[in-house]
Protein backbone atom coordinates (compact mmCIF):
# COMPACT_ATOMS: atom_id res chain seq x y z
CA UNK A 1 0.00 0.00 0.00
CA UNK A 2 2.97 2.60 1.01
CA UNK A 3 4.52 2.37 -2.73
CA UNK A 4 1.03 2.39 -4.12
CA UNK A 5 0.36 5.64 -1.91
CA UNK A 6 3.82 7.27 -2.77
CA UNK A 7 2.87 7.19 -6.30
CA UNK A 8 -0.46 8.85 -6.03
CA UNK A 9 1.47 11.72 -3.73
CA UNK A 10 4.32 11.93 -5.72
CA UNK A 11 2.19 12.41 -8.80
CA UNK A 12 -0.27 14.44 -7.05
CA UNK A 13 2.77 16.75 -5.95
CA UNK A 14 3.81 17.52 -9.47
CA UNK A 15 0.50 19.48 -9.22
CA UNK A 16 0.25 20.97 -5.93
CA UNK A 17 3.90 21.20 -5.30
CA UNK A 18 5.19 22.19 -8.34
CA UNK A 19 2.47 24.38 -10.18
CA UNK A 20 0.46 25.37 -7.56
CA UNK A 21 -2.50 23.56 -8.63
CA UNK A 22 -4.72 22.30 -5.93
CA UNK A 23 -7.00 18.95 -7.88
CA UNK A 24 -9.58 17.60 -5.73
CA UNK A 25 -9.96 15.28 -8.91
CA UNK A 26 -7.05 13.17 -8.07
CA UNK A 27 -9.18 10.17 -6.83
CA UNK A 28 -11.57 10.38 -9.94
CA UNK A 29 -8.11 9.69 -12.06
CA UNK A 30 -6.74 6.86 -9.33
CA UNK A 31 -10.20 5.22 -9.93
CA UNK A 32 -9.98 5.60 -13.85
CA UNK A 33 -6.43 3.75 -13.74
CA UNK A 34 -8.45 1.07 -12.01
CA UNK A 35 -10.82 0.32 -14.26
CA UNK A 36 -8.93 0.93 -17.37
CA UNK A 37 -6.39 -1.97 -15.73
CA UNK A 38 -9.53 -4.03 -14.99
CA UNK A 39 -10.34 -3.84 -18.81
CA UNK A 40 -7.27 -4.29 -19.97
CA UNK A 41 -6.49 -7.40 -18.05
CA UNK A 42 -9.81 -9.58 -17.98
CA UNK A 43 -11.41 -8.16 -21.48
CA UNK A 44 -8.55 -7.61 -23.27
CA UNK A 45 -6.36 -10.82 -21.92
CA UNK A 46 -3.29 -8.30 -21.76
CA UNK A 47 0.07 -9.27 -19.59
CA UNK A 48 1.26 -6.82 -17.55
CA UNK A 49 3.62 -4.78 -19.50
CA UNK A 50 1.28 -3.90 -22.58
CA UNK A 51 -1.58 -2.95 -19.40
CA UNK A 52 0.85 -0.50 -17.95
CA UNK A 53 1.35 1.06 -21.14
CA UNK A 54 -2.60 1.49 -22.05
CA UNK A 55 -3.38 2.64 -18.40
CA UNK A 56 -0.67 4.95 -18.86
CA UNK A 57 -2.06 6.36 -22.20
CA UNK A 58 -5.45 5.58 -21.57
CA UNK A 59 -5.14 7.58 -18.11
CA UNK A 60 -3.28 10.79 -19.54
CA UNK A 61 -5.77 10.81 -22.06
CA UNK A 62 -9.34 10.87 -20.22
CA UNK A 63 -7.58 13.43 -18.02
CA UNK A 64 -7.07 15.43 -20.77
CA UNK A 65 -10.74 15.60 -21.10
CA UNK A 66 -10.57 17.19 -17.97
CA UNK A 67 -7.32 19.01 -17.65
CA UNK A 68 -8.57 20.98 -20.38
CA UNK A 69 -11.78 22.92 -19.86
CA UNK A 70 -10.41 23.35 -16.00
CA UNK A 71 -7.36 24.44 -16.63
CA UNK A 72 -8.45 27.25 -17.96
CA UNK A 73 -9.77 28.73 -15.14
CA UNK A 74 -7.89 30.10 -11.81
CA UNK A 75 -7.74 29.35 -8.06
CA UNK A 76 -11.02 28.41 -6.60
CA UNK A 77 -12.94 27.73 -9.99
CA UNK A 78 -10.46 25.56 -10.91
CA UNK A 79 -10.45 23.35 -7.74
CA UNK A 80 -14.23 23.62 -7.93
CA UNK A 81 -14.21 21.97 -11.36
CA UNK A 82 -11.90 19.18 -10.36
CA UNK A 83 -14.45 18.82 -7.72
CA UNK A 84 -17.32 18.89 -10.44
CA UNK A 85 -15.23 16.21 -12.28
CA UNK A 86 -14.42 13.66 -9.25
CA UNK A 87 -18.00 13.29 -8.43
CA UNK A 88 -19.32 13.16 -12.25
CA UNK A 89 -16.93 10.52 -12.36
CA UNK A 90 -17.64 8.46 -9.49
CA UNK A 91 -21.60 8.82 -10.42
CA UNK A 92 -20.32 7.50 -13.99
CA UNK A 93 -18.40 4.87 -11.99
CA UNK A 94 -21.68 4.03 -9.85
CA UNK A 95 -24.10 3.88 -11.97
CA UNK A 96 -23.16 2.20 -15.43
CA UNK A 97 -24.07 -0.43 -14.39
CA UNK A 98 -24.09 -2.77 -17.18
CA UNK A 99 -20.05 -1.62 -17.93
CA UNK A 100 -18.52 -1.06 -14.55
CA UNK A 101 -21.11 -3.51 -12.75
CA UNK A 102 -21.54 -0.43 -10.18
CA UNK A 103 -21.84 -0.53 -6.49
CA UNK A 104 -21.69 -4.29 -7.09
CA UNK A 105 -17.78 -3.94 -8.15
CA UNK A 106 -15.51 -6.01 -9.86
CA UNK A 107 -14.00 -9.46 -8.10
CA UNK A 108 -11.77 -11.86 -8.87
CA UNK A 109 -9.20 -9.76 -11.02
CA UNK A 110 -6.17 -11.94 -11.51
CA UNK A 111 -2.81 -11.01 -10.54
CA UNK A 112 -0.19 -9.38 -13.02
CA UNK A 113 1.80 -11.65 -15.58
CA UNK A 114 4.84 -10.64 -16.50
CA UNK A 115 6.90 -11.72 -19.53
CA UNK A 116 4.60 -14.58 -20.47
CA UNK A 117 4.53 -17.32 -17.35
CA UNK A 118 5.63 -15.53 -14.66
CA UNK A 119 2.58 -14.84 -12.06
CA UNK A 120 3.11 -12.28 -9.43
CA UNK A 121 1.19 -13.31 -6.64
CA UNK A 122 1.79 -13.12 -2.66
CA UNK A 123 2.90 -10.65 -0.46
CA UNK A 124 6.74 -10.63 -1.38
CA UNK A 125 6.51 -10.68 -5.20
CA UNK A 126 4.17 -8.07 -4.97
CA UNK A 127 6.10 -5.62 -2.92
CA UNK A 128 9.26 -5.95 -5.37
CA UNK A 129 7.15 -5.18 -8.24
CA UNK A 130 5.02 -2.33 -6.86
CA UNK A 131 8.37 -1.02 -5.35
CA UNK A 132 10.18 -0.92 -9.19
CA UNK A 133 7.08 1.07 -10.02
CA UNK A 134 7.68 3.40 -7.21
CA UNK A 135 11.14 3.41 -7.60
CA UNK A 136 10.87 4.59 -11.36
CA UNK A 137 7.93 6.94 -10.42
CA UNK A 138 10.34 8.62 -7.99
CA UNK A 139 13.20 8.59 -9.84
CA UNK A 140 11.38 9.97 -13.22
CA UNK A 141 9.50 12.45 -11.15
CA UNK A 142 13.30 13.44 -10.05
CA UNK A 143 14.95 13.80 -13.62
CA UNK A 144 11.42 15.75 -14.25
CA UNK A 145 12.27 18.69 -11.43
CA UNK A 146 15.68 19.67 -13.10
CA UNK A 147 14.73 19.19 -16.50
CA UNK A 148 13.60 22.09 -18.51
CA UNK A 149 10.27 21.19 -18.26
CA UNK A 150 10.31 21.25 -14.50
CA UNK A 151 11.96 24.29 -13.78
CA UNK A 152 9.48 26.04 -16.31
CA UNK A 153 7.09 24.62 -13.80
CA UNK A 154 8.43 26.09 -10.77
CA UNK A 155 8.47 29.40 -13.07
CA UNK A 156 4.71 29.07 -13.56
CA UNK A 157 4.28 28.51 -9.65
CA UNK A 158 6.39 30.85 -8.76
CA UNK A 159 5.24 33.80 -10.70
CA UNK A 160 2.45 32.90 -13.55
CA UNK A 161 2.94 36.34 -14.62
CA UNK A 162 6.47 36.97 -15.60
CA UNK A 163 7.10 33.29 -16.93
CA UNK A 164 4.32 34.17 -19.40
CA UNK A 165 6.17 37.56 -20.18
CA UNK A 166 9.36 35.65 -21.12
CA UNK A 167 7.65 33.63 -23.44
CA UNK A 168 5.64 30.63 -21.65
CA UNK A 169 2.72 29.10 -22.65
CA UNK A 170 1.44 29.00 -19.22
CA UNK A 171 -1.77 27.07 -20.10
CA UNK A 172 -0.14 24.64 -21.89
CA UNK A 173 2.48 24.02 -18.99
CA UNK A 174 -0.12 23.31 -16.52
CA UNK A 175 -1.90 20.92 -18.90
CA UNK A 176 0.66 18.97 -19.57
CA UNK A 177 1.79 18.67 -15.96
CA UNK A 178 -1.66 17.64 -15.33
CA UNK A 179 -1.62 14.86 -17.81
CA UNK A 180 1.65 13.44 -16.90
CA UNK A 181 0.75 13.37 -13.24
CA UNK A 182 -2.29 11.71 -14.31
CA UNK A 183 -0.34 8.92 -16.27
CA UNK A 184 1.08 8.32 -13.27
CA UNK A 185 -1.52 8.06 -11.32
CA UNK A 186 -2.67 5.60 -13.17
CA UNK A 187 -0.11 3.00 -12.96
CA UNK A 188 -1.14 3.32 -9.08
CA UNK A 189 -4.92 2.35 -10.28
CA UNK A 190 -3.15 -0.37 -11.85
CA UNK A 191 -1.44 -1.50 -8.92
CA UNK A 192 -4.20 -1.47 -6.44
CA UNK A 193 -6.94 -3.17 -8.76
CA UNK A 194 -4.28 -6.19 -9.37
CA UNK A 195 -3.80 -6.02 -5.67
CA UNK A 196 -6.84 -6.21 -4.18
CA UNK A 197 -8.21 -7.78 -6.50
CA UNK A 198 -11.57 -6.44 -6.33
CA UNK A 199 -12.69 -2.78 -7.02
CA UNK A 200 -15.75 -0.95 -6.41
CA UNK A 201 -16.65 2.80 -7.29
CA UNK A 202 -16.31 4.10 -3.15
CA UNK A 203 -12.55 3.78 -3.34
CA UNK A 204 -12.48 6.22 -5.46
CA UNK A 205 -15.05 8.77 -4.05
CA UNK A 206 -14.55 12.72 -2.50
CA UNK A 207 -13.20 11.38 0.63
CA UNK A 208 -10.21 9.54 -1.23
CA UNK A 209 -9.24 12.58 -3.41
CA UNK A 210 -9.87 14.56 -0.07
CA UNK A 211 -7.07 12.10 1.44
CA UNK A 212 -4.47 11.98 -1.65
CA UNK A 213 -4.50 15.91 -1.19
CA UNK A 214 -4.23 15.58 2.66
CA UNK A 215 -0.87 13.37 2.38
CA UNK A 216 0.37 15.00 0.10
CA UNK A 217 -0.24 18.21 2.17
CA UNK A 218 1.51 16.62 5.41
CA UNK A 219 3.98 15.26 3.52
CA UNK A 220 5.00 18.24 1.93
CA UNK A 221 5.35 19.95 -1.49
CA UNK A 222 7.95 20.86 -3.85
CA UNK A 223 10.48 18.34 -3.45
CA UNK A 224 10.47 14.52 -3.61
CA UNK A 225 10.92 13.88 0.12
CA UNK A 226 7.97 15.32 1.41
CA UNK A 227 5.14 13.37 -0.75
CA UNK A 228 7.28 10.23 0.25
CA UNK A 229 7.17 10.82 4.03
CA UNK A 230 3.17 11.86 3.89
CA UNK A 231 2.48 8.46 2.34
CA UNK A 232 4.73 6.15 4.45
CA UNK A 233 2.76 8.32 7.54
CA UNK A 234 -0.90 8.31 6.38
CA UNK A 235 -0.88 4.44 5.20
CA UNK A 236 1.59 3.54 8.60
CA UNK A 237 -0.67 5.74 11.15
CA UNK A 238 -3.67 3.27 10.87
CA UNK A 239 -1.26 0.37 11.81
CA UNK A 240 0.31 2.39 14.91
CA UNK A 241 -3.65 3.03 16.53
CA UNK A 242 -3.98 -0.65 15.78
CA UNK A 243 -0.49 -1.19 17.66
CA UNK A 244 -2.10 0.92 20.43
CA UNK A 245 -4.75 -1.91 20.92
CA UNK A 246 -8.28 0.83 19.67
CA UNK A 247 -10.72 -0.88 18.48
CA UNK A 248 -11.13 -0.44 14.67
CA UNK A 249 -14.76 1.42 14.83
CA UNK A 250 -12.82 4.14 17.20
CA UNK A 251 -9.81 4.19 15.22
CA UNK A 252 -11.22 4.63 12.00
CA UNK A 253 -12.42 7.86 12.88
CA UNK A 254 -10.35 8.73 15.14
CA UNK A 255 -7.26 8.52 12.33
CA UNK A 256 -9.56 10.67 10.78
CA UNK A 257 -9.33 13.30 13.44
CA UNK A 258 -5.39 13.19 13.66
CA UNK A 259 -5.62 14.08 10.53
CA UNK A 260 -7.60 16.81 10.64
CA UNK A 261 -5.55 18.21 13.33
CA UNK A 262 -2.37 17.73 11.41
CA UNK A 263 -3.53 19.26 8.68
CA UNK A 264 -4.83 22.85 10.70
CA UNK A 265 -1.74 22.56 12.24
CA UNK A 266 0.62 22.54 9.61
CA UNK A 267 -1.55 25.06 7.71
CA UNK A 268 -1.06 27.61 10.67
CA UNK A 269 2.84 26.83 11.42
CA UNK A 270 4.47 25.50 8.72
CA UNK A 271 2.44 25.42 5.64
CA UNK A 272 5.25 23.65 3.12
CA UNK A 273 4.51 20.29 5.19
CA UNK A 274 6.56 17.73 7.21
CA UNK A 275 9.70 18.15 4.83
CA UNK A 276 8.49 20.06 2.20
CA UNK A 277 10.50 23.02 0.57
CA UNK A 278 7.38 24.82 -0.97
CA UNK A 279 4.69 26.52 1.01
CA UNK A 280 1.33 26.64 -0.32
CA UNK A 281 0.08 29.69 -1.34
CA UNK B 1 -47.41 14.32 -12.51
CA UNK B 2 -44.90 16.62 -13.93
CA UNK B 3 -46.09 19.24 -11.68
CA UNK B 4 -45.75 17.19 -8.99
CA UNK B 5 -41.82 17.22 -9.88
CA UNK B 6 -41.90 20.96 -10.49
CA UNK B 7 -44.04 21.52 -7.12
CA UNK B 8 -40.65 18.94 -5.41
CA UNK B 9 -38.02 20.96 -6.76
CA UNK B 10 -39.46 24.45 -5.86
CA UNK B 11 -39.50 22.74 -2.01
CA UNK B 12 -36.02 21.86 -2.68
CA UNK B 13 -34.91 24.41 -4.05
CA UNK B 14 -36.17 26.60 -1.13
CA UNK B 15 -33.93 24.62 1.11
CA UNK B 16 -31.08 24.74 -1.62
CA UNK B 17 -31.49 28.68 -1.98
CA UNK B 18 -31.06 28.98 1.96
CA UNK B 19 -28.02 26.93 2.68
CA UNK B 20 -26.61 28.72 -0.20
CA UNK B 21 -27.34 32.31 0.87
CA UNK B 22 -25.25 31.45 3.94
CA UNK B 23 -22.10 29.96 2.33
CA UNK B 24 -22.32 33.11 0.07
CA UNK B 25 -23.09 35.41 3.14
CA UNK B 26 -19.32 34.45 4.43
CA UNK B 27 -17.88 33.85 0.66
CA UNK B 28 -18.91 36.95 -0.71
CA UNK B 29 -17.64 38.98 2.19
CA UNK B 30 -14.38 37.15 3.54
CA UNK B 31 -13.54 35.12 0.49
CA UNK B 32 -13.06 31.98 2.66
CA UNK B 33 -14.08 28.84 0.40
CA UNK B 34 -15.67 27.45 4.29
CA UNK B 35 -15.73 23.78 3.14
CA UNK B 36 -16.35 23.83 7.23
CA UNK B 37 -20.14 25.10 6.40
CA UNK B 38 -20.55 21.19 5.31
CA UNK B 39 -20.81 20.48 8.73
CA UNK B 40 -22.46 23.28 10.68
CA UNK B 41 -25.60 21.62 7.93
CA UNK B 42 -25.22 18.78 9.79
CA UNK B 43 -24.36 19.73 13.41
CA UNK B 44 -27.69 20.59 14.04
CA UNK B 45 -30.01 18.16 13.34
CA UNK B 46 -27.84 16.01 16.05
CA UNK B 47 -27.88 18.56 18.41
CA UNK B 48 -31.63 18.43 18.12
CA UNK B 49 -31.47 14.99 18.31
CA UNK B 50 -29.61 15.29 21.47
CA UNK B 51 -32.17 17.59 23.22
CA UNK B 52 -35.53 16.68 21.93
CA UNK B 53 -34.68 12.50 21.30
CA UNK B 54 -32.69 12.05 24.16
CA UNK B 55 -33.76 14.69 26.93
CA UNK B 56 -37.27 15.56 25.91
CA UNK B 57 -37.05 18.96 25.44
CA UNK B 58 -39.81 19.81 22.92
CA UNK B 59 -39.20 20.08 19.30
CA UNK B 60 -39.57 23.73 19.19
CA UNK B 61 -37.45 24.54 22.10
CA UNK B 62 -34.86 22.01 21.20
CA UNK B 63 -34.49 23.41 17.73
CA UNK B 64 -33.45 26.75 19.15
CA UNK B 65 -30.99 25.68 21.22
CA UNK B 66 -29.48 23.90 18.22
CA UNK B 67 -29.60 26.58 16.07
CA UNK B 68 -27.61 28.22 18.86
CA UNK B 69 -24.83 26.15 19.44
CA UNK B 70 -24.15 25.82 16.16
CA UNK B 71 -23.40 29.51 15.88
CA UNK B 72 -20.95 28.68 18.54
CA UNK B 73 -19.54 26.31 16.48
CA UNK B 74 -19.42 28.53 13.64
CA UNK B 75 -18.07 31.62 15.76
CA UNK B 76 -15.17 28.92 16.98
CA UNK B 77 -14.33 27.98 14.02
CA UNK B 78 -14.10 31.51 13.01
CA UNK B 79 -12.07 32.73 16.25
CA UNK B 80 -9.66 29.76 16.15
CA UNK B 81 -8.99 29.04 12.60
CA UNK B 82 -9.63 31.74 10.16
CA UNK B 83 -9.00 34.76 12.28
CA UNK B 84 -5.14 33.95 13.13
CA UNK B 85 -4.84 32.66 9.71
CA UNK B 86 -6.09 36.21 7.97
CA UNK B 87 -4.36 38.13 10.59
CA UNK B 88 -1.10 36.23 8.76
CA UNK B 89 -2.29 36.85 5.84
CA UNK B 90 -2.62 33.57 4.76
CA UNK B 91 -3.79 32.82 1.24
CA UNK B 92 -6.88 31.62 0.14
CA UNK B 93 -5.79 27.98 -0.44
CA UNK B 94 -4.05 27.47 3.28
CA UNK B 95 -7.56 28.98 4.72
CA UNK B 96 -9.49 26.50 2.40
CA UNK B 97 -7.68 23.25 3.19
CA UNK B 98 -7.40 24.48 6.92
CA UNK B 99 -11.13 24.23 6.55
CA UNK B 100 -11.22 20.87 4.72
CA UNK B 101 -8.87 19.76 8.35
CA UNK B 102 -12.29 21.41 10.05
CA UNK B 103 -14.54 19.45 8.34
CA UNK B 104 -13.10 16.39 9.06
CA UNK B 105 -12.31 17.08 12.79
CA UNK B 106 -16.37 17.59 13.35
CA UNK B 107 -17.67 14.91 11.25
CA UNK B 108 -15.60 12.12 12.64
CA UNK B 109 -15.94 13.41 16.56
CA UNK B 110 -19.49 13.31 15.38
CA UNK B 111 -19.46 9.98 13.74
CA UNK B 112 -18.15 8.82 17.10
CA UNK B 113 -20.05 9.80 19.35
CA UNK B 114 -23.39 9.30 17.76
CA UNK B 115 -21.72 6.29 14.89
CA UNK B 116 -22.05 6.22 11.70
CA UNK B 117 -25.73 4.73 10.41
CA UNK B 118 -28.33 7.09 9.44
CA UNK B 119 -30.30 8.36 12.52
CA UNK B 120 -34.44 10.00 12.12
CA UNK B 121 -35.33 12.47 14.24
CA UNK B 122 -38.97 12.30 13.19
CA UNK B 123 -40.40 8.45 13.26
CA UNK B 124 -44.02 8.96 12.24
CA UNK B 125 -44.79 9.30 8.11
CA UNK B 126 -45.67 12.65 7.90
CA UNK B 127 -49.17 14.22 7.05
CA UNK B 128 -49.97 14.83 3.43
CA UNK B 129 -52.30 17.50 2.08
CA UNK B 130 -53.37 17.19 -1.66
CA UNK B 131 -54.05 20.00 -4.08
CA UNK B 132 -55.62 18.90 -7.22
CA UNK B 133 -53.45 15.89 -8.20
CA UNK B 134 -50.20 17.88 -6.05
CA UNK B 135 -49.43 15.73 -2.85
CA UNK B 136 -47.61 17.87 -0.40
CA UNK B 137 -46.24 16.76 2.98
CA UNK B 138 -46.33 19.49 6.14
CA UNK B 139 -42.81 19.36 6.59
CA UNK B 140 -42.54 19.98 2.86
CA UNK B 141 -44.19 23.24 2.89
CA UNK B 142 -42.97 23.99 6.16
CA UNK B 143 -39.77 24.31 4.86
CA UNK B 144 -40.68 25.94 1.51
CA UNK B 145 -42.38 28.92 4.00
CA UNK B 146 -39.92 28.97 6.55
CA UNK B 147 -36.77 29.34 4.26
CA UNK B 148 -38.88 31.81 2.10
CA UNK B 149 -39.49 33.97 4.82
CA UNK B 150 -36.07 33.61 6.06
CA UNK B 151 -35.01 34.95 2.07
CA UNK B 152 -37.18 37.85 2.29
CA UNK B 153 -36.23 39.08 5.33
CA UNK B 154 -32.59 38.60 4.73
CA UNK B 155 -32.89 40.21 1.31
CA UNK B 156 -34.59 43.39 2.75
CA UNK B 157 -32.41 43.48 5.71
CA UNK B 158 -29.37 43.15 3.49
CA UNK B 159 -31.03 46.26 1.06
CA UNK B 160 -32.56 48.77 3.78
CA UNK B 161 -30.58 48.55 7.16
CA UNK B 162 -27.12 49.70 8.10
CA UNK B 163 -25.25 46.30 8.67
CA UNK B 164 -26.44 45.60 5.01
CA UNK B 165 -24.50 48.77 3.49
CA UNK B 166 -21.84 47.30 5.75
CA UNK B 167 -21.91 43.80 4.13
CA UNK B 168 -22.08 44.85 0.41
CA UNK B 169 -19.06 47.17 1.31
CA UNK B 170 -16.98 44.51 2.82
CA UNK B 171 -17.83 42.51 -0.58
CA UNK B 172 -16.77 45.43 -2.89
CA UNK B 173 -13.49 45.92 -0.45
CA UNK B 174 -12.56 44.56 2.62
CA UNK B 175 -9.37 46.53 3.21
CA UNK B 176 -11.00 49.70 2.36
CA UNK B 177 -13.70 48.95 5.13
CA UNK B 178 -11.27 48.82 7.52
CA UNK B 179 -9.27 52.24 6.13
CA UNK B 180 -12.66 53.61 6.84
CA UNK B 181 -12.61 52.27 10.29
CA UNK B 182 -15.39 49.73 10.25
CA UNK B 183 -14.27 46.47 12.69
CA UNK B 184 -13.56 43.79 10.02
CA UNK B 185 -13.73 41.03 12.54
CA UNK B 186 -16.82 42.24 14.56
CA UNK B 187 -18.50 41.88 11.52
CA UNK B 188 -17.08 38.63 10.73
CA UNK B 189 -18.71 37.75 13.77
CA UNK B 190 -22.10 39.10 12.67
CA UNK B 191 -21.57 36.89 9.17
CA UNK B 192 -20.26 33.81 10.67
CA UNK B 193 -23.18 33.96 12.94
CA UNK B 194 -25.47 34.49 10.23
CA UNK B 195 -24.47 31.60 7.94
CA UNK B 196 -24.43 29.65 10.66
CA UNK B 197 -28.25 30.04 11.39
CA UNK B 198 -28.78 29.82 8.12
CA UNK B 199 -26.99 26.54 7.74
CA UNK B 200 -28.50 25.30 10.84
CA UNK B 201 -32.21 26.25 9.79
CA UNK B 202 -31.67 24.41 6.79
CA UNK B 203 -29.88 21.04 8.18
CA UNK B 204 -32.76 20.98 10.94
CA UNK B 205 -35.31 21.10 8.54
CA UNK B 206 -34.53 18.36 5.79
CA UNK B 207 -33.43 16.02 8.60
CA UNK B 208 -36.51 16.30 10.36
CA UNK B 209 -38.15 15.16 7.27
CA UNK B 210 -35.17 12.50 5.95
CA UNK B 211 -33.10 12.00 8.74
CA UNK B 212 -29.31 12.61 9.08
CA UNK B 213 -25.77 11.02 8.78
CA UNK B 214 -22.41 12.13 9.51
CA UNK B 215 -22.01 13.12 6.23
CA UNK B 216 -25.01 14.37 4.73
CA UNK B 217 -23.04 17.67 5.03
CA UNK B 218 -21.03 17.51 1.60
CA UNK B 219 -23.61 16.61 -0.99
CA UNK B 220 -25.60 20.10 0.35
CA UNK B 221 -22.37 22.19 0.37
CA UNK B 222 -22.07 20.58 -3.00
CA UNK B 223 -25.74 21.82 -4.52
CA UNK B 224 -25.19 24.93 -2.29
CA UNK B 225 -21.93 26.32 -3.95
CA UNK B 226 -23.08 25.13 -7.45
CA UNK B 227 -26.17 27.32 -7.26
CA UNK B 228 -24.16 30.02 -5.74
CA UNK B 229 -21.72 29.67 -9.32
CA UNK B 230 -24.89 29.25 -11.23
CA UNK B 231 -26.25 32.34 -9.79
CA UNK B 232 -23.25 34.47 -9.91
CA UNK B 233 -20.49 35.27 -7.14
CA UNK B 234 -20.85 38.40 -5.47
CA UNK B 235 -24.49 39.30 -5.45
CA UNK B 236 -26.24 38.00 -2.47
CA UNK B 237 -29.95 37.33 -4.57
CA UNK B 238 -27.54 35.11 -6.93
CA UNK B 239 -27.74 31.93 -4.73
CA UNK B 240 -31.50 32.26 -4.37
CA UNK B 241 -32.15 31.96 -7.73
CA UNK B 242 -29.59 29.38 -8.82
CA UNK B 243 -31.06 27.28 -5.88
CA UNK B 244 -34.37 27.17 -7.06
CA UNK B 245 -32.99 26.47 -10.53
CA UNK B 246 -30.98 23.59 -9.42
CA UNK B 247 -33.74 22.56 -7.52
CA UNK B 248 -36.31 22.21 -10.25
CA UNK B 249 -34.14 20.52 -12.48
CA UNK B 250 -32.70 18.02 -10.23
CA UNK B 251 -36.35 17.47 -9.82
CA UNK B 252 -36.82 17.27 -13.29
CA UNK B 253 -33.85 14.50 -14.01
CA UNK B 254 -35.63 12.58 -11.47
CA UNK B 255 -38.51 12.71 -13.81
CA UNK B 256 -36.79 12.23 -17.50
CA UNK B 257 -33.54 10.24 -16.60
CA UNK B 258 -33.78 8.68 -12.93
CA UNK B 259 -32.46 10.07 -9.43
CA UNK B 260 -29.15 8.17 -10.03
CA UNK B 261 -28.10 10.25 -12.32
CA UNK B 262 -28.71 14.01 -10.14
CA UNK B 263 -25.60 14.66 -9.07
CA UNK B 264 -24.16 13.97 -12.46
CA UNK B 265 -26.62 16.97 -14.30
CA UNK B 266 -25.46 19.36 -11.56
CA UNK B 267 -22.37 19.13 -12.07
CA UNK B 268 -22.31 19.01 -15.53
CA UNK B 269 -24.26 22.45 -15.47
CA UNK B 270 -21.70 23.59 -13.01
CA UNK B 271 -18.94 22.75 -15.54
CA UNK B 272 -21.04 23.90 -18.43
CA UNK B 273 -21.34 27.54 -16.58
CA UNK B 274 -17.79 27.48 -15.24
CA UNK B 275 -16.49 27.21 -19.08
CA UNK B 276 -18.90 29.76 -20.08
CA UNK B 277 -19.97 32.07 -18.09
CA UNK B 278 -17.83 32.07 -15.16
CA UNK B 279 -19.38 34.68 -13.72
CA UNK B 280 -23.08 32.94 -13.59
CA UNK B 281 -26.39 34.48 -14.35
CA UNK B 282 -26.15 37.65 -12.66
CA UNK B 283 -22.49 38.29 -12.17
CA UNK B 284 -20.67 41.17 -14.13
CA UNK B 285 -17.77 39.89 -16.41
CA UNK B 286 -14.53 40.25 -14.64
CA UNK B 287 -11.17 40.09 -16.72
CA UNK B 288 -9.59 38.22 -14.46
CA UNK B 289 -11.19 34.94 -13.01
Amino acid sequence: MINIYIILTTSTNLLVGMTNLLSLGQAALYGIGAYLAVLAMMVLNLSFIPTLIFVIIGTSLLSLLIAYPSLRLRGDYFVLATLGFQLIVFTILYNWVDVTRGPYGIPGIPSPILFGDIVITGIIPYLILSSILAVGVVSLFFKLIYSPFGRALKAVRDDELSAEAIGRNVTALKIWAFVVSSGFIGISGLLYASYVSYIDPTSFNLDEAIFILSAVIIGGTGNIKGPIIGAVFVVILPELLRFVGLPDSVAANLRQIIYGLMIIILMRLRPQGLAGEYALR
Amino acid sequence: MLLQFIINGIIVGSIYSLVSLGFAIVYNTTRIFHIAYAVLYMFCPYMILTFFSNLGIPIFIAFIIAILITVVLSLLMEIIIYRPLAKKNSSLNIIMISSIGIMIIVINTIALFYGNETKILNPDISETFSFGDIIITYIQLAQFVISTIILLIFLAFLKFSKFGIRTRAMRDDDILCSVFGMDIYKMRIILFTLSAIFAAIGGGLVAYDVGMDPYVGMPMLLNAVVALIIGGIGRFEAPIIGGFIIGILQSLSVWAISARWQDAVTFTLLILFLLFRPQGLLGEKKRAV
